[in-house]
């Protein structure tokens, strides 16, 4: 690890006002990637500005047709959310399937999806519950936020407030894990909202895309046969020691018909 | 007062400290003006190193000490020989042994050869160097396929080696199994490939050496399993310097697997810098240094045949290997796929006769030493899978076709054809157990629930005979205390394995002496003269039989204060559960007394003295025991994903004498979960075109998680014991990891027969099931 600077704000706006001072601030949110690549050397920040004193961060609150989780919030947090498990289990469900305690204990919603690796979970969530990301300055669409691997739509110094989660009519995601890592092989999020069906994957691409064939079957018959014969095609699916793109292709088919079947029942 | 018996299931002494951080590693060991030493490893898999410019680096305050391949030389210090014990080809010229030295000389052969030193104040500063030294290199074409690797063409790793042969082997009759294999009435052949596996221990490696000028001697801490015979090494072969000027201790280690049995470069490296500096020197491997430069095991490729009748009466077994040693001969990397692979072919079938030929091949990657088991696991998967590939392709059941073909209790003790001495055991009756275990019976009812639930079950039961090995020879020191405290010292050594409760039970239940009075030490060339460490599955063979021999020892001195203290004859007294009596007078007095006289001239005979007690024994093994047993298990597979559960698993396993039964399952199911690992997860991987190591951190390389691995029930074969030590001991430490990666892959198979697979390897991924479904399909 080089060295470098570090920073303990207690409000957002101190934050970003630190930010824009530093030479090359980076936001330390659970470290659960960061912490490891900075070991390794292969980043080198010149300050990191530790969000875990930031209280606001880290409310979860609900509205009639809404879940507002704050981007502290750990994955345990949310697993463990009663608000969360009682109105979204899907994505209590998600949480409580990330890494192992220890990354759940530590990393965060919002460290997540600024990073956006490729194989995480929640960008799945985002992407198919049609979430918001609240940010300091401006709300972004879930489908609109992430833009390439490991890119967002986060301006330089935009920090992540909280993302808010419509409640769908039906939802749940199933995910094959990496053996290793426990990332996403693959992950798909299926959810039904009274007037959209959303069909996201994660792990199988270079970052989270939805699946409009499955969606218009899934609008028209919401059950794990309209989208038995879909396939999505291999070619641009990622290849790894752990799975090729013909074989990611296959499991993300399986994994929407299981969510449906999940979301169903 | 608690006395101990042998086998009972008594808690392990060291878990308190070991499970509540209380531990001491080396990484907790830290001297007063410590430096920090890190190793600039090749990024290339083979390559010529042209030019390395040091001046920037040597430049940064902090930084106290360079050193590279070439000032190592300039030293005079020596290679680290092999200490294979097949070193000889075929044609009895000596086996192609290379230099190895600490640091590469001018070349580079595989990605994490150590090529510079770096010591500094700190280990920021010496990260810092590191990323000074500018090394130019110019890259040679590599290898890291063993099969590619011996073809004509392929690039040499050593210039005058040709085909990258390291040695040659064979054991067996070659003409007789060859005529077996003409008479018999069915051939059944198949590739069945190890695959390269590494250790992960959960402590990586380190070291902390100090150098004492006045008396010219150092002390270096490692995270070792062998410290005496490491120690000659360094001091003999490496500095050319006498064993006693090096005390060698590997305080508590956080498991070997084998891996921490080697010499490795970087002890005698920082003990070269220690003495440079006048100062102690500590250096940590990093996780991913211990993926690339810890040694890697397995790595066999094998053509296996067996010859049998058409009444399912196997005749002959024949066996090809190509073994991967990397780059060097390490430690005694080329043992492994030849002596080591062959001495327990056939596992416990009687066969009238076997071939096994073999060689070892440099590549362009980690080195291999031993890894668990060493040999005997990559047997008993050749065995198992070619009895399972026979029943399959001449529609026996594989349960016959097993139970027809174990050697018969009436048998023993017999040699095989490798020439193991087979004294002990009963492979049919153990066989029998492990099929009732296993709830045959239950079985079609579970077979139609993991089918309602989308899945496929199967079943495969495997036995398998083993070995142990390592060195024969072991010491074991019982020195008594005036305050009652006895401290046993052992030259074989744990590395987490619970040999701090077995040793003292052993001596507790001998002399009917307290177990908690007994400090035990270990793993310190100071504490014991001659010492073998961890290997083999040794430790209760040779260790424990050598406590054994101290005990006796001790109980012979008693003897004669017991008689003095009750008027009686040494002759007339016997000792049983910590009792001296003679039957004559009908008095007796408990080992306890007896301790407390010792220390009391007006007590002892006149010819004895004060602490007369402490007695030393050495014990030397004449032949190598043969743990055995059998493994069953049940698997789940998801035909749509190809992912593979595994269900059950049973196991009945003969060790001869079970000292500690907690203990013991303790080894059982670690070698099961690293079996079932190397069955279904890991693979170190490299690379074809680059010689890089793709599973180099623990995102990729996959080791199994306690939420994979099912519940063991776990019996013990104790009917047996043997005559080869005196605790009837066979060894229980690597006997898990041999059975249980072809009685998952056969379970997987047997599984996927209605889908028509026929052949899977290892590892055993979901893709390659899933791919296996789909390509069999018609």
């Amino acid at each position: 690890m080089y060295d470098f600077r570090y920073h303990r704000p207690a409000t957002i706006s101190e934050a970003v006002d630190l930010f824009r001072q530093c030479d090359d601030g980076q936001y330390l949110a659970g470290g659960q990637t960061l912490i490891p690549v900075m070991k390794q050397r292969l980043a080198s920040p010149s300050d990191l500005i530790d969000l875990a004193r930031i209280d606001e961060l880290k409310d979860i609150s609900a509205t009639e047709s809404a879940i507002t989780i704050g981007g502290m919030t750990t994955h345990a947090a949310i697993a463990a959310s009663s608000e969360v498990r009682s109105r979204l289990a899907a994505l209590a469900d998600l949480a409580s399937g990330i890494g192992d305690p220890h990354v759940r204990n530590r990393g965060t919603l919002g460290g997540s999806i600024a990073n956006n690796d490729p194989t995480a979970d929640y960008p799945a969530a985002i992407v198919a519950l049609g979430a918001t990301i609240i940010t300091d300055r401006r709300r972004i669409e879930g489908d609109a936020f992430f833009t390439n691997i490991f890119e967002t739509a986060l301006e330089e110094g935009e920090l992540i407030r909280a993302v808010e989660f419509p409640i769908p009519e039906r939802a749940a995601y199933a995910k094959f894990p990496n053996p290793a890592s426990r990332y996403a092989i693959a992950g798909v999020m299926v959810s039904k909202f009274a007037d959209i069906v959303r069909v996201a994957v994660t792990g199988a691409g270079p970052f989270v895309f939805r699946v409009p064939d499955m969606e218009a079957a899934l609008a028209r018959d919401f059950s794990p046969e309209a989208i038995e014969k879909l396939q999505i095609p291999a070619g641009d699916l990622n290849a790894d020691l752990h799975a090729s793109p013909a074989y990611r292709a296959h499991l993300v088919s399986i994994l929407a018909k299981r969510a449906v079947q999940a979301a169903k029942e | 007062m608690t006395t101990v018996e042998i086998g009972q299931a008594l808690k392990r002494s060291e878990d308190f400290r070991l499970l509540t951080g209380k531990g001491k590693y080396v990484d907790d060991i830290s001297l007063d003006g410590e430096a920090r030493a890190v190793i600039l490893r090749s990024p290339h898999a083979h390559a010529r190193i042209v030019e390395i410019d040091r001046a920037a680096a040597a430049a940064l305050d902090g930084v106290h000490l360079i050193v590279t391949g070439q000032d190592w030389l300039a030293e005079g210090f020596g290679p680290i020989p092999t200490r294979s014990a097949v070193n000889k080809n075929k044609d009895g010229s000596p086996l192609s042994e290379p230099p190895r030295h600490c640091l590469a000389i001018d070349r580079v052969r595989y990605v994490g050869e150590a090529v510079a030193l770096i010591v500094a104040d700190s280990e920021k500063i010496a990260r810092d160097a590191l990323e000074l030294i500018d090394v130019t290199y110019e890259e040679l074409p590599a290898v890291t396929d063993p099969r590619k690797a011996l073809a004509d063409g392929a690039p040499r790793i050593w210039d005058d080696i040709p085909n990258n042969l390291c040695v040659d082997f064979e054991l067996g009759d070659e003409a007789a199994t060859k005529a077996a294999f003409e008479a018999a009435d069915h051939v059944i052949s198949l590739d069945v490939e190890n695959n390269r596996v590494t250790g992960v221990p959960i402590e990586p490696r380190g070291l902390v050496g100090t150098y004492d000028a006045e008396t010219d001697t150092y002390l270096l801490y490692n995270s070792t399993q062998n410290v005496h015979a490491i120690r000659k090494t360094i001091a003999e072969d490496i500095f050319k310097i006498s064993a006693d000027k090096i005390h060698h201790i590997a305080p508590d280690v956080g498991g070997g697997f084998g891996a921490k049995n080697s010499v490795y470069p970087e002890p005698a490296l920082v003990l070269y810098a220690a003495k440079q500096l006048q100062r102690p020197v500590k250096w940590i491997a990093e996780r991913s240094e211990s993926f690339l430069a810890d040694t890697h095991g397995r790595n066999q490729s094998s053509k296996v045949q067996l010859a049998l009748d058409s009444d399912g009466t196997f005749r002959a077994l024949r066996t090809d290997t190509v073994g991967d040693i990397g780059a060097y001969c390490w430690t005694i990397g080329p043992f492994t796929p030849t002596g080591g692979s062959a001495r327990t072919q056939g596992g416990p079938y009687a066969f009238e006769t076997m071939y096994y030929s073999s060689r070892a091949v440099f590549t362009n990657t980690m080195p291999m030493d031993p890894y668990r088991g060493a040999g005997r696991p990559e047997g008993t998967y050749q065995i198992e899978r070619i009895v399972e590939a026979a029943a399959s392709q001449l529609g026996l059941d594989p349960v016959a076709l097993r139970r027809k073909n174990l050697i018969p209790a009436e048998k023993l003790p017999m040699k095989s054809p490798m020439g193991l001495d087979i004294d002990s055991g009963n492979f049919p009756e153990v066989f029998e157990r492990t099929l009732a275990l296993s709830d045959r019976d239950g079985y079609s009812e579970r077979v139609a629930a993991s089918k309602a639930a989308g899945r496929a079950r199967g079943f495969a039961i495997a036995p398998y005979l083993e070995c142990t090995g390592g060195g024969p020879k072991e010491f074991a020191g019982i020195q008594f205390a005036a305050d009652g405290t006895i401290t046993l010292s052992v030259g074989s050594q744990g590395t987490g394995t619970g040999h701090e409760t077995a040793m003292p039970q052993i001596l507790s239940a001998k002399l009917g002496l307290p177990v908690e009075k007994i400090r035990y030490r270990q793993g310190d060339t100071d504490a014991t003269p001659l010492g073998g460490g961890h290997g083999g599955s040794r430790c209760l063979e040779v260790g424990g039989g050598a406590v054994v021999r101290a005990t006796e020892a001790v109980i012979d001195k008693a003897k004669a204060i017991a008689a003095h203290l009750l008027n009686s004859q040494a002759d007339d007294i016997s000792f049983a559960d910590g009792q001296f009596s003679d039957a004559k007078t009908n008095q007796s007095t408990p080992m306890e007394e007896v301790v407390r006289a010792s220390f009391e001239t007006g007590r002892l005979p006149q010819d004895m003295e004060p602490g007369c007690l402490d007695s030393d024994a050495i014990f030397e093994r004449g032949i190598i025991s043969c743990p055995n047993g059998c493994h069953a298990a049940e698997v789940e597979v998801d035909p749509e994903t190809g992912a593979v559960a595994v269900a059950n698993y049973w196991i009945v396993d003969d060790f001869g004498t079970i000292i500690n039964p907690l203990l013991a399952d303790g080894q059982v199911m670690g070698g099961v979960a690293q079996g079932i690992g190397q069955a279904l997860y890991e693979d170190a991987v490299y690379d074809e075109d680059t010689g890089q190591l793709l599973a180099g951190s623990l995102m990729d390389y996959a080791l199994p998680r306690a939420d994979l691995i099912p519940n063991m029930v776990i019996r013990y074969y104790e009917d047996a014991p043997t005559a080869k030590n005196p605790l009837g001991v066979k060894g229980a430490g690597e006997a898990g990891c041999c059975p249980a990666p072809p009685v998952i892959v056969n379970a997987i198979l047997n599984a996927l027969k209605p889908y028509g697979v026929t052949d899977l390897s290892m590892p055993v991924t979901s893709e390659k099931v899933w791919q296996a479904i789909h390509d069999a399909k018609p």
